[in-house]
């Protein structure tokens, strides 16, 4: 198969499903389309960032910080500049004139603005925090002028214990705030102290969910060429790259219309890479001071240290529960453990206010009530990663309810099912989200037959009493899809999104679509060029989608929030019908019929019932542009149309179960397998789905079981290479089965639903869950923070066999509670 | 900030001239010896297939073959490199058509952003010229050095499975 001839051909079309219309050529959504985006990076051609090479570039490299909060006394740049190739040292001072500041808030009454300087070199709050850049001839002479900066600080205490850090008295990070909470929030739907005086049981808990992130394999990297006319271009690996231009244009004080961002080649980006970063303004300031190009890659220390963290939230939970494990009501407090700015434009709430916001999930309840607190820490920026605040949500509430059905007697499934909301129909919840159907039983009845639940069931007893210990962990999912107004609002972010497509006939008749969406690893060129077949009529393999750059595709917000399916999607069907309507139009006048007798397909309007009345799409191209008279009259010849859409809300769901085995003896946890069936509505591409749900879930078993963003105390950061950040390998993955359920949207173009984050929304407490029924035998085992490694395994056990007063677990405890305090004695 | 710049393209004193052979082409290049064999075969020899992700030896994005041997270049100097036979994702295509391990992670949805996928390439290769009929256990053991961070795995296991297939039936 020559490269040139790998195009999307019907023979890469999966033959099992609705053949006839493939053959036909007349259906390519749902179908399993091999990806347009492939040959270029099995080749090595794939235009990342750090690929870009321009004429008398020059390179930088920054100076930053050692300490966690500290006054910079001075940066002495005598001796970097001494150096042969250093050509410019840039601290704060020399862009006070020419840098504005960044303003970062979420605008709702309860939140603060942060405003402050995008090159800080008067105070350090975080360790990594830029401090100073070098500019020089190479990278590795750049990185020889950061060594020669000599740096004097004064240290100041730190703030790391995020409640801490609420109370009166605490050590502030921005003294003129006279607080380090960014925002308090309250929430309030139902009868909520009537539903905990009614219930028989009330449940609390704490639950502190651990800092991951996303840590993308290609880190960040910006490269700004800001040219002698006044025009600026900038290639950032970055998934928004409208939203650069939109944001960097103002501090750097240049109109929109004159600035380029071209985002090409991303080596992923999992949300990390949905925001504004100072880089993105100081690689631009840079190259306009210098009066050349110049390249900044982040390297993996500055990626670990000091792109942005994400998930960490402290949450107290309560729950009314009845004796039969009927749900009333969910109370919480949600404290996102945010770092020493608020991330741009998210901020810190994106973790703790989708947490609250989805509080009750799928679960019938009468009445829910939650509050937030954001304080800030002398950490690295807390900021969106897939997923976002839905998972340490989901994780802590999802491990209450396993506690809850293990002390009430009740299997997690069945204490599930029952209170689930029905599947199919719309519901509004009692927060007032409006789902729009779902398989939410169906999908964990699905699960369950697949990994045959109760024959499993039965497996963990008989291998209890030989010692051994599987656990399943459930974890079924509700997830906020598409990231519109209304999905945006339901989760507590007030503002305004949307985004665009163009779809152009070319006068040979081939089709250009743009969308404003970004392309790094989800076959967009594949699926979205799938969604303009269908709605036009045209082949697969005539279509081009184009993304990634502010000057070729049309403005948009870009990919971030199980989106552009849903939102590209409907632009692209919506812009496509306009289209075909022009097509059809001009069709049926060439013929001289009318439009309702133009059967459009396969890149071919026929006439119905006539078959050698046909015009190709390039026949119909050339009249559209270059017809003159025989166009219809008073048309224009553009055959193009540029649409937008900002969908209702709308919510994919599915179940994740997790089989572990645990080794009491090391703590050791083996994941054996995981299960999964998904629901996001109308399918694109099935492969690509099962590829985003296979990535997903495995960034969840890194954020469960071994992913740690530690700080020490005095805030010094503990995980700043690969060998301290554990990512999963393909020893730790396991083979992961995924199935589908198709419950089309009620409320979107084309029934679409979104999908990409739930993986890491559920997978981590699929694992956790599953950890706790491995070892539930040995005494009362709750999980109370993630992640959980060996030694947290261990700690349980031994706390559990400290716990438990004589009351014996099912099977042979006595043995193993001996020698687990024997162990933890001897340690 | 000095007024001029000056960016040399001859070897400075501490520089040198460094011959190599990559996918059967004999290059050369100008290396300070400091310099990583990534970012010389990256930036001097300009061939951008092979990927940077940690710059500590962890990850496998820069992998490449030396003299047949499967190397993380970023933990390697340029230098000694010199002579060297080696090979990257640049040459696994023969006359512009993907090979059997480039088909099958196409085929089998091996790969979404790309980046590990050239080291993941090359390392597949090296499995396969030990094993050619490895297990599902083999290769994930062989690849845990190859870090993806977006498939998961899965589409990477069967690429590999069906490539070692394919192979086995030409
Ligand atoms: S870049 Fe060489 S192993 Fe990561
Ligand atoms: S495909 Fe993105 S890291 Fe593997």
């Amino acid at each position: 198969m020559a490269i040139q001839e790998t195009l999307n051909t019907g023979l890469n079309i999966q033959p099992e499903a609705e053949a006839d219309a493939v053959l036909q050529r007349r259906k390519y959504i749902g179908m399993n389309v091999l990806r347009t985006e492939d040959p270029a990076f099995l080749t090595g051609r794939g235009k990342y960032t750090d690929d870009v090479h321009l004429t008398g570039m020059l390179h930088a490299a920054f100076l930053r910080s050692a300490q966690p909060h500290a006054r910079i006394v001075s940066i002495d740049k005598t001796r970097a500049l001494a150096l042969d190739g250093v050509i410019d040292v840039i601290t704060g001072e020399d862009l006070e004139d020419t840098v504005g500041p960044f303003s970062t808030t979420v605008h709702r009454p309860e939140v603060e603005t942060v405003t402050r300087a995008i090159l800080n070199s008067k105070v350090a709050l975080y360790v990594g925090q830029p401090l100073a850049i070098v500019v020089a001839e190479s990278r590795y002479l750049a990185e020889d002028g950061v060594d020669a900066l000599d740096v004097e600080y004064e240290v100041l205490e730190p703030v790391m214990d995020a409640e801490k850090a609420l109370e009166e008295g605490s050590p502030l990070l921005y003294p003129e705030m006279g607080t380090n909470n960014f925002a308090h929030i309250e929430f309030q739907r139902g009868d909520v102290d009537e539903c905990f005086e009614r219930a028989d049981h009330v449940f609390k808990k704490r639950f502190h969910a651990g800092r991951f992130m996303a840590a993308p394999l290609e880190a960040r990297g910006v490269i700004a060429d800001w040219d002698a006319s006044g025009e600026l271009t900038v290639w950032s690996s970055s998934q928004v790259p409208n939203l650069v231009r939109t944001y960097t244009a103002g501090p750097l004080g240049i109109a929109e219309s004159k600035m380029r961002v071209i985002s090409e080649g991303v080596g992923g980006g999992f949300g990390m890479k949905a925001h504004i970063f100072d880089e993105e303004v100081l690689i631009p300031a840079a190259s306009q001071r210098v009066g050349a190009p110049v390249k900044w890659i982040e390297d993996r220390y500055e990626n670990l240290a000091a792109s942005l963290h994400s998930k960490e939230v402290i949450v107290y939970l309560e729950m009314a529960v009845q004796d039969d494990g009927t749900f009333l009501a969910f109370k919480g407090h949600y404290i996102g453990v945010g770092g020493a700015w608020p991330a741009h434009p998210w901020t810190s709430l994106i973790d703790p206010l989708p947490a609250a916001s989805l509080l009750p999930s799928f679960y019938d309840i009468e009445a829910v009530g939650w509050s937030i607190d954001a304080p800030m820490t002398n950490r690295c920026p807390l900021g969106a990663y897939r997923g976002v605040g839905w998972t340490p949500g989901h994780s802590a509430r999802e491990t209450m309810i396993d506690d809850i059905a293990r002390e009430l007697g009740i299997d997690p499934l069945e204490i599930r099912l029952k209170n689930m909301i029905p599947d199919g129909e719309e519901f509004v919840t009692v927060t007032g989200m409006k789902y729009d159907g779902g398989s939410y039983s169906a999908s964990m009845l699905k699960v369950k037959e697949m990994i045959d639940y109760d024959g499993l069931r039965q497996k963990q007893a008989e291998l209890r009493k030989e010692g051994r210990y599987i656990g399943i962990g459930w974890s079924p999912w509700v997830e906020p899809c598409a990231w519109g107004s209304e999905v945006a609002k339901a989760n507590g972010f007030a503002a305004e999104f949307f985004d665009a497509a163009s779809v152009t006939i070319e006068p040979d008749g081939s089709v250009t679509v743009t969308t404003g969406c970004h392309n790094h690893g989800q076959a967009h060129y594949t699926t979205l060029a799938q969604v303009t077949a269908d709605t036009l009529g045209v082949p697969f393999e005539s279509i081009r989608v184009i993304e990634n750059d502010s000057a070729t595709a049309v403005y948009g917000t870009g990919t971030y929030a199980s989106r552009t399916a849903v939102v590209a999607g409907g632009a692209i069907m919506r812009a496509g019908s306009e289209v075909r309507d022009k097509i059809i139009r001009l069709a049926a006048h060439a013929m001289e019929v009318s439009p309702e007798d133009i059967d459009l397909a396969e890149g071919k309007a026929s006439v119905k019932g006539v078959p050698d009345k046909v015009m190709t799409m390039q026949e119909i191209g050339m009249l559209a542009y270059y017809g003159g008279p025989n166009r219809i009259p008073d048309t224009e010849p553009t055959l193009t149309a540029t649409r937008s859409y900002d969908p209702p809300e709308t919510y994919s769901n599915g179940t994740i179960v997790a089989i572990v085995e645990v080794d009491i003896e090391t703590g050791k946890v083996h994941l054996q397998h995981i299960a999964a069936c998904e629901d996001c509505g109308t399918m694109l591409n099935p492969m690509v789905i099962d590829g985003q749900m296979h990535g997903a879930i495995a960034q969840g078993i890194g954020g469960g079981m071994y992913e740690d963003l530690a700080y020490d105390a005095s805030g010094q950061f503990l995980a700043s290479s690969l060998m301290d950040y554990l990512y999963p390998s393909t020893t730790e993955v396991p083979n992961i089965e995924i199935a589908h359920i198709e419950t089309p949207s009620t409320v979107t173009e084309g029934g679409i639903k979104g999908m990409g984050e739930s993986g890491t929304i559920a997978s981590p407490v699929a694992c956790l869950n599953a950890i706790a029924d491995a070892i539930s035998p040995f005494g009362d085992i709750k999980i109370m923070k993630s992640p959980i490694g060996p030694n947290d395994v261990r700690e349980m056990l031994r706390a559990a066999a400290a716990g438990s007063n004589g009351s014996a677990p099912a099977t042979q405890p006595a043995d193993v509670e001996t020698r687990l305090s024997q162990q933890a004695e001897g340690a | 900030m000095s007024s001029t710049i000056d960016v040399g393209t001859q070897p400075t004193d501490d520089q040198r001239i460094l011959r190599m052979t990559i996918n059967g082409v004999q290059r050369r290049g100008i290396a300070e010896p400091r310099m990583l064999l990534v970012d010389f075969i990256r930036h001097e020899l300009q061939l951008t297939g092979t990927h940077v992700g940690c710059e500590h030896g962890v990850c496998g994005a820069c992998t490449v073959r030396v003299d047949g041997e499967v190397v993380r270049s970023c933990i390697m100097f340029a230098v000694q490199a010199e002579g060297a036979q080696i090979e990257t994702v640049e040459g696994l295509a023969k006359d512009g058509e993907l090979n059997v391990v480039q088909q099958a992670f196409r085929q089998e949805h091996g790969l979404q952003c790309g980046f590990c996928t050239p080291g993941m390439l090359l390392a597949t290769e090296s499995l396969l010229a030990e094993n050619p009929d490895p297990s599902e256990e083999e290769i994930r053991d062989y690849l845990s050095g190859n870090v993806c961070r977006c498939t998961g795995y899965v589409g990477i296991v069967k690429s590999v499975q069906a490539a070692a297939k394919q192979r086995s039936q030409a």
